[in-house]
């Protein structure tokens, strides 16, 4: 249980505050409602390239990091497809070094023709580090232009390709930094040793004067019904093949978010879960499967995908996975049931145990909605019934809704 | 009110940092139990550390094995019902297996100790290493060897700690193919009573917990019997670890680079100092191989050194991926940055920020029960108490300029360094 009071300035920034008094550190994490589905199709990688050069200098101060790490303070960020998150934390007794970053940093950036050429570079090493230098590196790549069609989840967050970070210009990195990095398109969060009164005097003194922006309405191609099944083969020189399989399920705010959450843990967590016990264990086809779904902002996908024992074809390992689906579909008992909720408590429990993360899932839930969601996750779980998670199964885990990639090894 | 942002807010000096002494207790045969009660989750992280790992026994592979397939059936229940049953509760189960040491961690709510904790007793008492599991074992393990063969920073960690040990070494051994057909049940049972039964180190209970559950936890491992043991490493005949290697990999459209060497434990009287010449070089994000090669120069996505300090020695490292277009430009760098810490003493301002960042990186990692857990798990094997804590505070406190010039200048000679190139 976390215990939060959330305010919202003038200037529309939410900021909501957790006291801990049991750690000298607070932790700041500052959320910005911006990420690759925001992205110009011809532009794509530009959320990402952005952040990196969030850490450029801002419009008064330098450098990023250097004041910070001399506040004895640590810090990073991620983006994905729905959101851009920046994360520090901070010795308690100067905490105020980080409000004094995070908000010239939201106010405006030095935008340097040298950062933005150095950052394009590190970023394409990325690219390159991540994507094309990995054996299979580039599924994702292959799988979402597969799975999507019209809406922008079709593009990876480090973008389509290279050449659309090679491509971009101060202009542009100006134009969507206007357009999006806003205090009333941002949610600030603090957890750690910091009261309430201190984080409301910090925010009025260094986020209050930032002004809002006419932050766009979002206006998203929707995704088309699947209606017949997608398969695409690719041969690399990789050990061994794999299988990908994306099914088109909900969005994370549905009310179906929890129950399709079991199903995939039914399918496959833990070692004791159907798909391991039934296909790696028992049969043998494969040396390793999982199942998850990405929990995106908007309509989402529900992946099982399975590394192939040497000298199995996809074919049959395909068949294998719908016979365990078929069975979900009917058989799911109530130590089943009760086995997922308890893991659901339990990761729930164990991901609360640091300030950090108290400081991203308050921030998170708030983003979603309301951050009060992040004290009732394990009720939301436990109120899901066997009769749900079956009845997803046989909404979702059909070949129409299905786009099947097989990565298959030349060797 | 008129902010000026150009004004950076007052940076206050540090509070003493106080390491809280943890609760130890005894099993018989003198093992230490380690107690950290605190944080602000009901949950239990309880580790136990044995004289395990690579180094120990000597056939390849098999303490590797060992570690990995422990949980894979007892004499009480199946793997699958061992799986079952912690996952019913929600509970996580961990081996891990190092050069030194292996060890076995349950993570479970405490609610739920006395329903996790006899599956934590009896993969360690009666491990069954059953045909069957171990043949799937070879498949994932085989398959998994072969995809990291095709990553470069595997080839690179693999060659590198190749050259400084020599392949006939435990810690220079990395597994091939046909180690797998050592693997049998009586190897791994034979394994398992030398160096799990009679080489446990010690004991690490973390998390929130009451008195009965922390006293169910030893009263229930005290039960096991374990004897004590500890790491025994011969170094005698390692090769010489200099010099250059280019492993050349066909289409990389990067290349790894390492360039290190052997170097000591915890307890060096240099240890203190060559690892915040470390943090200097290219131990933080705004180190100078960080600020050169990819703030700079946009050479790289990430480029960092560190020290793997071990029981007996240690090694150094610097470690990254570069586009091979700007291959031979980025070595050049980094040798430039390392003759200027031999070269030239670093400014005031430079070494007061990397004394405030390495002061509040040492106090985030022992922020929270199972952080404080992981640093008394290192003090313990290594044979340290938290006075080695302490006297880190105080060497960071009063380095100065030239010490760490003399360090590097005693380290850091590029004769000494072994270098090496994969990919390009």
């Amino acid at each position: 249980m976390i215990q939060f009071e959330r305010f919202t300035l003038d200037n529309g920034l939410t900021v909501i505050v957790h006291e801990d008094t049991s750690t000298p550190l607070v932790a700041l994490n500052i959320l910005y409602k911006v990420g690759a589905r925001d992205e110009h199709p011809e532009q794509t990688g530009f959320a990402h390239l952005f952040e990196h050069l969030m850490f450029g200098g801002s419009v008064n101060i330098p450098s990023y990091d250097e004041p910070l790490q001399r506040a004895g303070a640590d810090n990073n960020a991620f983006t994905n497809n729905d959101i851009t998150n920046y994360y520090l934390t901070l010795p308690a007794q100067n905490l105020e070094t980080g409000f004094w970053l995070e908000s010239d940093r939201m106010l405006s950036l030095a935008f340097t023709e040298k950062s933005l050429e150095v950052q394009r570079n590190v970023v394409v090493e990325e690219f390159k580090q991540r994507y094309l230098n990995q054996p299979y590196g580039d599924v994702w790549l292959l799988l979402r232009p597969l799975a999507y069609k019209k809406h922008p989840y079709q593009w990876a967050t480090i973008g389509k390709e290279v050449s659309h970070i090679e491509n971009a210009v101060l202009d542009d990195v100006k134009a969507f930094f206007k357009k999006w990095y806003a205090p009333n398109n941002a949610i600030l969060t603090i957890a750690g040793n910091c009261n309430l009164k201190l984080a409301k005097e910090l925010c009025e003194k260094w986020f209050a004067g930032i002004p809002k922006a006419a932050v766009p309405n979002r206006n998203l191609p929707q995704e088309p019904v699947q209606t017949e099944q997608r398969i695409l083969e690719v041969t690399r020189d990789v050990p061994s093949t794999q299988v990908y399989l994306a099914w088109h399920c909900c969005a994370r705010t549905d009310d179906d978010f929890y129950a399709t959450d079991l199903l995939s843990d039914v399918l496959s967590r833990g070692k004791s879960s159907r798909l391991y016990q039934k296909l790696v264990k028992e049969k043998k086809l494969f040396t390793d499967i999982g199942a998850y779904m990405l929990g995106d902002i908007d309509k989402s996908l529900f992946l099982i995908e399975g590394k192939l024992v040497n000298g199995i074809t996809p074919e049959i390992a395909e068949a294998s996975i719908y016979e365990v689906i078929e069975q979900v579909k009917s058989d799911i008992t109530e130590t089943e049931l009760q086995k997922v909720k308890h893991k659901a408590e339990a990761s729930f429990v164990f991901s609360e145990m640091s300030i950090g993360n108290k400081a991203l899932n308050m921030a998170y839930f708030e983003m979603l909605g309301d951050v009060s969601e992040v004290n009732l996750q394990v009720e939301r779980y436990n109120a899901v019934t066997i009769d749900d998670i079956s009845r997803i199964a046989k909404e979702i885990l059909r070949p129409e809704n299905c786009s099947l990639l097989r990565y298959k090894s030349s060797k | 009110m008129n902010l000026d942002r150009n004004i950076a807010p007052p940076l206050l000096a540090p509070e003493k940092i106080n390491i809280q002494e943890p609760e130890i207790q005894h099993l018989a045969g003198d093992i230490p139990v380690i107690l950290i009660n605190e944080g602000t989750q009901d949950v239990m992280k309880v580790e136990l550390v044995f004289a395990a790992g690579n180094i120990s026994g000597n056939i390849p592979l098999i303490p590797a094995a060992t570690s990995e397939l422990l949980d894979e059936g007892s004499a009480q229940h199946s793997s699958a019902e061992i799986a079952e049953a912690l996952d019913y509760y929600g509970a996580y189960l961990q081996t891990e297996c190092g050069n030194d040491h292996a060890s076995v961690t349950l993570y479970t709510l405490s609610k739920f100790l006395d329903q996790t904790l006899p599956y934590l007793t009896e993969i360690l008492m009666t491990p069954t290493f059953p045909e069957e599991e171990i043949a799937t074992f070879k498949i994932q393990g085989q398959q998994k060897l072969a995809v990291s063969m095709e990553k470069v920073d595997y080839l690179a960690r693999r060659y590198f700690i190749q050259a400084l040990y020599g392949n006939d070494h435990p810690y220079g051994h990395f597994q091939e193919e046909k180690d797998y057909d050592l693997i049998t049940t009586s190897a791994l049972k034979n394994f398992h009573e030398s160096f799990y039964l009679n080489g446990l180190l010690g004991i690490v209970v973390s998390g929130k917990f009451t008195t009965p559950e922390a006293q169910k936890v030893i009263s229930e491992l005290g039960k096991c019997g374990f004897t004590k043991s500890s790491v025994q490493v011969n170094l005698q005949g390692l090769p010489e670890g200099k010099g250059r290697k280019l492993v050349p990999k066909k289409d990389a459209v990067q290349s790894a680079i390492r360039i290190g060497r052997r170097l000591f434990n915890r307890s060096h009287p240099d240890y203190f100092t060559f690892s915040i010449l470390n943090t200097v070089l290219g131990g933080y994000f705004g180190s100078r191989l960080m600020s050169n090669i990819r703030e700079d120069k946009g050479y790289t996505y990430g480029i960092g050194s560190g020290i793997a300090p071990q029981i007996s020695d240690g090694y150094f490292f610097i470690s990254t991926e570069v586009g091979t277009s700007v291959r031979e430009d980025a070595v050049r760098e980094i040798y430039t940055e390392i003759r200027k810490l031999r070269e030239e003493l670093i400014s005031e301002e430079e070494l007061d920020l990397v004394k405030k960042y390495l002061y509040g990186s040492f106090q985030r990692s022992i922020d929270g029960p199972f952080s404080l857990a992981e640093r008394h798990k290192t003090l313990l094997i290594n044979n340290l108490n938290t006075k080695h804590l302490y006297l880190y505070l105080e060497t960071l406190n009063k380095i100065t300029p030239d010490e760490l010039r003399q360090c590097a200048h005693q380290y850091l000679c590029e004769v000494d360094l072994f270098e090496l190139i994969i990919g390009g």
